[in-house]
């Protein structure tokens, strides 16, 4: 005997989601730097897919820009997150960040984008200053409807990181760059903005009083530095 | 990955002195991370909390414990057992009892990766508003009814519910105002703290999503939205709530191609769901008090369940007198089975059915614990039908011309037209 149907209709409706990482494949981040970024994103691969399948509202795509000497695309189709792979990034060239966000902001206009969506996630990672004009880049992006209503997060790699310019990014005080110190503050950030942050934008979780709100979403707060000294962490 | 605790670290119980042992991870959510572990041979789960939550929610503990005290309202709530915490250390966390793996998630059903019957989604949906009615009898609140707090088994129905951290006496100030697409349009706004009431409406939606897998706040409005952030989300669930189906502004109505499963089952349901779903969310949307209460959640669950009836593909369909004539599935002409009217309702004489203390005695309403009555096939005869006493009492039951018979129990009474059955204290008649 056949199966017999249940109960009729289909999925419940969502929208999609575009999720973007801008990488920072500059000189400065060649060797450990641009593998433990490799290594982050990997490692977040599994739990952002595991978030997205348990989120019925939306329905994850995953680009990626790298950026040094120009800007190129690393991913460029919308990839469905369960189909997401990451192939491992190299480092050479100067920080053009600008170029990253004129090559995002493209894809953010209104004609490349589908009509009904989520507000998409942008997380930049570097752990420099921009070498071109990142002004220029991020009013192109802001000048773009769905650019100004991206979820905007800024991970600085190292104590070189510019935080101002990745405060510009995110472009609401309400949320501070995240500046990783070491590798494992790396994992935990990567994964947090892959998870949460892909979780916030969609289906916001329970509303904590006090939450950071001001923004296109309210973003939970974001895990401590592991290097703070152990006897706060409890 | 880095995890607050880590596999064969030990916790201990703060009631027992018992000792924990982490076995593995199971998941994150915004509070805290969720191990199995083991103790006496038996597993259980641990809630422990990142720092950053204790610290914000300064009334955790004291929440916690109090919960543990007043003991789970019934057996459906993964309640918690007792704290747990670590030497030397501020961290704590909570046991619960272990979820079992047949056991899945509302999300599962949203994205159809679990498929229950109607009668078992049914069956769910009347759990969820027992224990509910269970939990706000006790004077609590929970305060974030959602999609990820409520488990259940596409088989028969029985669900279970989590994240009872966050449950309070009603009114006493809290941490969590609830979940987005959940929250009572008072609560979107800002302008009241959760409370028993807001509770009724999250319970509302979530019942609304798992009949319909839809939200019955997004139609048009929701569709003309490109962007569907935070502003979004606040107009259509805070500021200008519209029904999809309000029968006075079709304003919000659904969209065919992107609201199809909200015009698909509105009109699969009989008639006394759909008044009840528009009651919830028209006069319940900003009046607190036109909210429906668990109880008659309760009574018009049962009555669905009672309305289904088996389309000769297999299908189950709701009874709805002459509203609903085809089948969903095959779309060929139903026919209904004998049915039996009990006072107001209906209950449809499937070749399955089993009568219940709730059907056929007025004193012991919602109880489903031992089947009363049950169809079955004559032994000699296959094409006859009868209802079988399997209570200890017998029935009385007056046929057409007024004779009077008795049905002892294990006997049986032919489902013929306009024979009536009295119960003992309830009386009820056969429908062809």
């Amino acid at each position: 005997m056949t199966d017999i149907i249940k109960r009729p209709g289909g999925a419940m409706a969502n929208r999609p989601l575009h999720f973007f990482w801008l990488a920072d494949c500059s000189g400065s981040m060649y060797g450990e730097k641009i593998e433990q970024l490799n290594y982050a994103i990997r490692n977040a691969i599994k739990p952002m897919q595991d978030v997205a399948a348990d989120n019925p509202n939306a329905q994850v795509m995953v680009r990626a820009i790298k950026f040094s000497t120009g800007a190129q695309w690393h991913i460029a189709q919308a990839t469905p997150v369960e189909d997401f792979k990451w192939d491992n990034l190299t480092a050479n060239g100067v920080t053009d960040m600008g170029l990253a966000l004129q090559l995002a902001a493209e894809q953010l206009d209104v004609t490349q984008m589908p009509e009904r969506c989520l507000p998409p996630v942008l997380v930049l990672v570097s752990d420099g200053q921009p070498t071109d004009d990142f002004n220029d880049g991020l009013n192109t992006l802001m000048n773009k409807p769905w650019g100004r209503k991206s979820v905007r997060i800024g991970i600085g790699i190292g104590q070189d990181a510019d935080l101002e310019v990745l405060q510009k990014f995110i472009g609401n005080p309400e949320i501070r760059p995240l500046q990783a110190n070491n590798a494992e503050d790396l994992v935990k950030y990567i994964r947090w903005a892959s998870t949460v942050v892909l979780q916030a934008a969609s289906a916001p979780a329970s509303q904590v009083k006090d939450q950071v709100s001001g923004g296109v979403v309210p973003i939970p707060q974001a895990p401590p530095a592991s290097d703070i000294d152990a006897d706060d962490v409890w | 990955m880095s995890t607050l605790l880590q596999s064969k670290q030990v916790i201990y119980g703060d009631l027992t002195q018992q000792s924990y042992t982490i076995d593995a991870f199971l998941g994150a959510g915004t509070q805290g991370e969720v191990y199995r572990a083991h103790a006496s041979g038996q597993e259980v789960a641990i809630k422990w909390y990142f720092p950053h939550y204790i610290q914000n929610d300064v009334q955790l503990r004291q929440r916690l414990e109090n919960a543990i005290r007043k003991g789970s309202p019934d057996n459906n709530f993964l309640w918690p057992l007792e704290l747990v915490a670590l030497p030397n250390s501020t961290g704590f966390g909570y046991v619960m009892p272990l979820r079992p793996a047949n056991f899945k998630s509302i999300v599962d059903l949203m994205r159809r990766r679990a498929e229950p019957s109607f009668r078992a989604l049914i069956s769910a949906c009347l759990q969820l508003s027992e224990s509910f009615l269970q939990l706000h009898a006790k004077g609590l609140c929970y305060r974030d009814i959602n999609f990820n707090n409520v488990f259940f088994d596409p088989n028969t129905g029985d669900i279970l519910i989590c994240d009872n951290d966050n449950v309070d006496v009603n009114g006493a100030t809290g941490a969590i105002n609830g979940t987005p697409r959940f929250m009572a349009p008072e609560l979107v706004r800002g302008d009241a703290p959760p409370n028993t009431e807001s509770d009724l409406f999250s319970l509302s939606i979530l019942l609304f999503y798992m009949l319909m897998l839809h939200h019955p706040l997004e139609g048009k409005k929701e569709a003309a939205i490109r962007c569907f952030d935070q502003s979004a989300m606040n107009k259509l669930y805070g500021t200008e709530p519209l029904f999809i189906f309000n029968p006075q502004d079709d304003s919000n109505a659904p969209v065919a191609g992107l609201h199809d499963n909200a015009l698909v089952y509105w009109t699969l349901y009989p008639q006394f769901l759909r008044d009840v779903l528009t009651r919830a969310f028209t006069s319940g949307i900003n009046d607190q008090h036109g909210r429906i209460r668990e109880n008659e959640w309760r009574v018009l669950l049962i009555n669905l369940r009672d309305s289904l009836f088996y389309c000769g593909c297999g299908a189950q369909n709701f009874y709805d007198g002459d509203n609903i004539k085809t089948c969903w599935a095959c779309n060929k002409p139903l026919i209904a089975p004998p049915r039996l009217r009990i006072n107001n309702a209906l209950v449809m004489l499937n070749y399955d059915t089993l009568l219940y203390p709730h059907h056929i005695d007025q004193t012991q309403k919602f109880n489903f614990s031992q089947p009363q009555a049950a169809v079955s096939r004559h032994p000699q005869d296959p094409s006859r039908w009868g209802l079988q006493n399997i209570s200890d009492s017998p029935w009385t039951i007056t046929l057409p011309d007024n004779s009077v018979k008795m049905v002892e129990p294990q006997r049986s009474v032919n489902l013929a037209a306009g024979i009536s059955i009295n119960f003992g204290n309830t009386c009820a008649e056969i429908c062809v």
